[in-house]
């Protein structure tokens, strides 16, 4: 459903992307992993068009998408979440939640329904709420609620837009273990047809999820396989792992 | 994000009856003053709807509100159209071009869009006072009134008039209202507060913005066909910069994004820059001053302090409950 | 007058507009770029210095006021600084420009106040009184001076900035504050002297403007918009994109009010509209 094909950035001199080719199928849960400035983020900015490539394709379901804007990309089914917490700080949960779903319902544009008494949004929020374990705390101000919670609600928000292909960055980079088997939960949780990919660091947690592995390095992808070719793999094994043993 | 509490109302109800209430007592001069009100509390609604609510600064307020009067003016004194269907076009077009101000302007920020908001509107001044058919720097007399004989009612006499201005000021409010919380309103305010992740979640923020400034191009468009009947006369005044920049005033002063506050403070200015005219002819002295002290003290504005001092008291009362 | 003439005398009117407009310009500029400051009230400073100069030459003639009305407008503006805008350094630009509009309003009933509403005038030093011949034309000496007096101000002001210690801290804040503030510079200070150098100049445009215009509560306000669009059509803090906005500005008010009155103001708001949209960052972006 995704394909990638010969996907460029560079930044000045410093090739951030080079050459990235990437193909992942319908409900494939895809695990991106690379050393601290491998070009991780960077890949998911350049396929959710936040930035734009110097040259290279992405087709998502057979459609080129690289040329498209961010919110053109996103009503196609490209969902993400952010690495560093990019939320609507001054508003509740709920609130925050009923912003995706209005978009994800087409409802951003409608001057006449108030999507805070429409039942059909508010079920969808609930049940999203429900999906990140925030259902306790749908009326808090975002400002107000823990770093932990922003880090669920960070997720939430993507789930809430309904995607085809969902985009975590390191969902669970500062939270503890107790949420880090949440996430767990929840990941096994989605529909199986939802098509993942996800950057993240704790290699336990990551490795169990992931059917397929892509491992970055300048920029690079050097390695491609299953979890336990990755685990096989010298070269994996010397550029990450290797480097978690140390 | 906008909530039609209770509070806002109760403050509504109270300022629409006092209003009222001083057109039947407040003889001509008061009447005269009711309507200037009004007409000034529309405009300073419609820049709250998108500076508030949008994160939208505008000074191009004063040139929709300016064009749409020309547009009435020109109709009806020029080429003898009924002022109804006048009025109709008249608001049309002062919505279409803020509309259009929006969508180019809605690729900017911050400082930027406050000057390019300026400039459009700058460019309408500038349009309209070189048409020597619009009587340029003179302006342009004869414009007409509506005429609501079939329905009873005299239109030329200041107290009808004034209460339409009352009734349209209702009317706009209600429609802003309804549009805040319906999902594009909550979806403006998410604009305002993080548009880059709105547009990861899919949404058209330049759209938004453009429909935003557009809806608000309306209900400065209302004003501007009211405040042309009221006078019967436009002048290129209306279009000034220093207008626009007065409605902002006007909603700082009364409160930024509280959408009753714009009402508060249109009318308490009229009517405190009547008092201090008798005394003074600074009152220009005055206002600068409010506006400076308003923006050091927290930028709440009148009504938005009274909201927070209360909303504030409730929550503590609510605690203290728990 | 032959055809050449007149239009030897148009560009020597549309130069001295644009040293003008560069003189209220650089200081709008600077202050943005460096400061991230909004400053409305930059035209009231200009009025200010022409107020002040109108009163000091009564008593001490045109050179009197010319020395001492930019002292005075300096002094007023350390008082606003110390008072106000460093309150307002890190607020957002809303407030800035709603703080500074208030001081439009209150600057301009003070002049009302101390001055009277009505047009002053300001005779030229004697010096520079007649009328001289340039360029086979007979034009006022006090126009040519405000133009080599601007001329002057700007080779200063380009070799300060680009030749010494003060100019390169000056472009380091421009170009990253916080970097600047890392290697040592006391950002605070220079934004400091860099503001009372801009009103200083501000009310140095304002003395040098008084003979040719007159001199109104409102003079600060018809000078702002376009001073304004200088600043964005230039680049925010860019010295180069003040004097290449100067000199558009100028030359097509002063050449657009004779070859096409109608199309003159609306040329520049055009302009300015279509380099927000199309080149935000203004013709001469000063950060990298």
């Amino acid at each position: 459903m995704l394909d990638v094909r010969h996907l460029n950035k560079r930044f000045g001199s410093l090739a951030v992307t080079q050459d990235v080719n990437l193909s992942v199928a319908r409900g494939e849960r895809r695990l991106i992993l690379g050393p601290n400035g491998a070009g991780k983020t960077t890949l998911f900015n350049l396929l959710v068009g936040e930035l734009a490539s110097d040259s290279g394709e992405i087709h998502l379901d057979g459609e080129r998408v690289d040329r498209l804007g961010v919110d053109a990309r996103a009503r196609l089914g490209l969902a993400r979440s952010y690495q560093k917490n990019n939320l609507f700080d001054a508003l509740s949960v709920a609130e925050n939640l009923a912003l995706a779903v209005t978009a994800a319902r087409g409802l951003s544009s409608n001057p006449w329904r108030d999507t805070h008494r429409d039942a059909s949004v508010q079920e969808d929020v609930e049940r999203v709420a429900a999906q990140v374990g925030l259902e306790a705390r749908l009326h808090h101000t975002v400002s107000d609620t823990a770093y932990g919670e922003r880090r669920q609600l960070e997720v939430g928000m993507a789930l809430a837009s309904g995607p085809k292909l969902l985009m975590m960055d390191e969902p669970t980079s500062g939270v503890g273990p107790a949420m880090i088997d949440g996430f767990r939960q929840l990941l096994q949780s989605l529909p199986t047809d939802l098509t993942i990919l996800i950057v993240e660091h704790d290699m336990d947690f990551a490795l169990d999820l992931a059917d397929r592995i892509t491992v970055l390095n300048y920029g690079e992808v050097v390695f491609e396989g299953t979890p336990s070719e990755a685990r096989e793999s010298a070269l994996v094994r010397e550029i990450y792992l290797g480097a978690d043993d140390a | 994000m906008f909530h039609q509490t209770a509070l806002k109302s109760v403050t509504l109800v109270i300022l629409l009856l006092g209003l009222g209430a001083y057109v039947q007592t407040g003889g001509y001069y008061g009447r005269e003053l009711v309507i200037e009100a009004c007409i000034l509390a529309m405009l300073a609604l419609s820049v709250d709807v998108v500076a508030g609510y949008g994160g939208m600064i505008s000074m191009c307020h004063g040139a929709l509100l300016g064009a749409a009067a020309y547009a009435f003016a020109a109709m009806t004194a020029l080429l003898g159209w009924p002022p109804s269907l006048s009025f109709v076009i008249a608001i049309v077009a002062s919505t279409l071009l803020a509309t259009a101000i929006g969508a180019v302007s809605s690729r900017t920020q911050g400082i930027f869009f406050i000057m390019a908001t300026l400039a459009f509107g700058q460019m309408v001044y500038v349009m309209i006072f070189d048409a020597p058919m619009l009587g340029g720097d003179d302006g342009m007399a004869g414009v007409k009134r509506l005429n609501l004989d079939l329905v009873g009612i005299n239109f030329k006499k200041s107290a009808p008039f004034a209460f339409a201005c009352i009734a349209l000021l209702a009317l706009s409010y209600g429609l802003a209202a309804l549009m805040l919380r319906s999902g594009f309103g909550r979806t403006l305010s998410g604009v305002k507060a993080n548009e880059d992740r709105l547009r990861a979640l899919g949404v058209r923020v330049w759209w938004v913005k453009a429909r935003a400034f557009g809806f608000s191009g309306l209900l400065a468009g209302i004003a501007g066909v009211m405040a042309a009947q009221h006078t019967q006369f436009v002048s290129p005044e209306l279009l000034l910069w220093t207008l626009s920049g007065e409605a902002l005033v006007v909603v700082i002063l009364g409160g930024l994004g509280t959408l009753v506050g714009p009402l508060v403070g249109a009318i308490a200015l009229v009517f405190v820059k009547h008092e201090i005219s008798s005394v003074t002819h600074y009152w220009h002295l005055f206002i600068g001053i409010a506006l400076i002290l308003t923006v050091l003290a927290g930028g709440r504005g009148l009504y938005g302090q009274f909201e927070y001092v209360v909303t504030r008291a409730r929550r503590r009362r609510a605690k203290d409950h728990a | 007058m032959s055809d050449t003439g007149f239009w030897i005398v148009q560009t020597l009117n549309g130069v001295q507009l644009s040293l003008l407009y560069f003189l209220l310009s650089v200081g709008l500029t600077v202050i943005f770029g460096l400061m991230h400051f909004v400053n409305l009230a930059h035209g009231a400073l200009y009025a200010l210095g022409a107020y002040v100069s109108v009163t000091v030459s009564a008593v001490l003639g045109y050179w009197g006021g010319f020395l001492l009305a930019p002292v005075a407008v300096a002094v007023v503006g350390i008082g606003l600084y110390l008072l106000l805008i460093r309150r307002l350094r890190h607020a957002d630009h809303m407030n800035q420009v709603l703080v500074t509009f208030g001081l439009i309003f209150v600057f301009t009933d003070l002049f009302r106040i101390g001055w009277g509403d009505i047009d002053l005038g300001l005779e030229p030093p004697t010096l520079f009184s007649g009328q001289s011949t340039v360029f086979g034309v007979v034009y006022p000496t006090y126009r040519l001076f405000v133009i080599a007096l601007g001329l002057v101000i700007m080779a200063a002001l380009a070799l300060v900035l680009t030749r010494t210690q003060i100019g390169a801290m000056i472009r380091a804040g421009v170009d990253n504050e916080d970097m600047a503030a890392c290697l040592g510079i006391d950002v605070d200070r220079v934004f400091f002297g860099v503001f009372c150098m801009g009103c200083a100049l501000a009310g140095l445009a304002g003395v040098v403007a008084a003979p040719v215009f007159s001199v109104t509560p409102a003079m600060g306000d018809s000078v702002l918009i376009p001073a304004l669009i200088v600043v964005v059509i230039g680049g925010l803090g860019s010295l180069r994109g003040a004097v290449v906005g100067s000199f558009l500005v100028g030359f097509i008010q002063t050449f657009g009010a004779v070859i096409a009155p109608q199309l003159a103001a609306m040329i520049t708001y055009a302009l300015l509209a279509a380099v927000l949209i199309l080149r935000p960052a203004g013709l001469f972006p000063a950060r990298s």
